[in-house]
């Protein structure tokens, strides 16, 4: 059982458009699990629900107990994040602002106030409408994405894999370049980055291949729209070449990417779809790859 | 000398982990005596945020000189490794720990 991650560093490029592609038209058990755990939508084209699901904890947020506290103030002083708010002579923590410093818990003369384990979003083990097993998060109310949360996703993926006999685990990596993707990288086989003809897709490539060439690991790149702006076009083909990294797929901006999307349908998945045939070589290319 | 492997499990049949900062274990081998010690990391695995620097805190507290690992560490965690002067061994993901700690004595593990 191999492990691909997808990565772009840059939001928009269509990312979790091929990732879902790529899954839909492989003919080899697929796993997939979303990481890109802030934004996902990798579940509205799979028309997946979200059922009961797993409740998933991290972090802690602070809260007063007021039979304890006699209002002296202290912890609002101390709130740098000013989840503190008095109101007649009460003092009220707010869920959403606190980042759970654990200060206020600390110096409260009273020890009125309590450390409670956050609830931040519930775990999914989901089967998706083509039967492919799924996993994936949600999270709550100004909860954001973790390194942990995206740990837990590919343990629970790789469970399923096993359960499943799947031969490969398809990873919509989380976006941008810190904790989550370091998280979604850690244990891959091969990561695909996938890419775009623009300033940022351009500066999010570079900053995303540093990490991954930081964790050793095997990587190809698709760019997508490739015809949008063919000189910055070149200049990705000339990073690629000066630092030894495959190519291996240049799609046309095409409206097969929009038309699917609004259907909440999947690349490829449309009758005479062009897109097919570029997606099912490049998902060839990957697996030589690996 | 410490050796620090990133751990699956607390035995030296387990795989190596392939996380750095939130590997299940650490296994703290003394190449001095030849004795080993598995550390439960969960504690660190359990982190938000930050379990590379955190884990890289730990295996420094331990004395370690060298450490074998799977894809790790991370940007963060490996500015404080290498300053502590610990030497990284990468990609030994598909050792045992037995077999990752013969793979070094025989020097087949490449330093990252």
């Amino acid at each position: 059982m191999k492990e691909i991650v997808v990565v772009s560093g840059k939001g928009g490029t269509g990312k979790t458009s091929i990732t879902a592609a790529l899954a839909f038209l492989s003919s080899e058990a697929i796993t997939l699990a979303d990481c890109d755990v802030d934004a996902a939508n990798l579940h509205l084209l799979f028309g997946v629900k979200y059922d009961e699901g797993e409740e998933f904890y991290s972090g802690q947020l602070a809260k007063i107990d007021q039979n304890k506290c006699k209002s002296c103030g202290r912890c609002k002083a101390v709130c740098h994040f000013d989840a503190i708010t008095e109101s007649e002579g009460q003092y009220f923590i707010s869920q959403i602002d606190c980042e759970g410093c654990g200060y206020c818990a600390r110096i409260c003369p009273q020890t009125a106030i309590n450390m409670n384990d956050n609830m931040a979003g519930k775990l999914y083990d989901s089967t998706t409408r083509f039967h492919t097993p799924m996993v994936h998060a949600r999270l709550g109310i100004a909860a954001e994405n973790s390194g942990k949360l995206v740990a837990k996703v590919k343990e629970k993926a790789r469970e399923v894999a096993v359960k499943n006999k799947s031969d490969y685990i398809l990873v919509d990596g989380s976006p941008g370049i810190g904790c989550p993707v370091v998280s979604s990288l850690s244990g891959a086989d091969y990561v695909l980055i996938v890419t775009e003809p623009t300033v940022s897709g351009i500066h999010d490539l570079e900053r995303v291949y540093e990490v991954v060439k930081q964790f050793d690991l095997e990587a190809g790149v698709v760019i997508n729209k490739n015809d949008l702006n063919i000189s910055k076009s070149k200049e990705i083909k000339e990073y690629l070449q000066k630092n030894k990294v495959e190519l291996l797929a240049s799609f046309p901006w095409h409206q097969e990417f929009s038309e699917s999307l609004a259907l909440g349908k999947i690349v490829g998945e449309k009758e005479n779809s062009t897109l097919k045939p570029i997606l099912i070589k490049l998902w060839e290319k990957i697996k030589e790859s690996i | 000398m410490i050796i620090a492997i990133t751990a699956t499990g607390n035995s030296l049949d387990e795989q190596v982990d392939p996380r750095f900062g939130r590997a299940k274990y650490i296994c703290i081998h003394d190449t001095e005596n030849g004795t080993n010690k598995f550390v439960d990391t969960g504690d660190i695995a359990s982190l938000p945020g930050g379990a590379g620097p955190k884990m890289a805190q730990k295996i420094i507290g331990e004395g370690t000189g060298v450490l074998i690992t799977g894809n790790g560490p991370g940007n963060n965690a490996h500015g404080v490794i290498t300053r502590a002067g610990i030497k990284v061994y990468a990609g030994a993901q598909n050792y045992t720990i037995k077999d990752a700690l013969a793979a070094f004595e025989n020097g087949e593990l490449e330093e990252f």
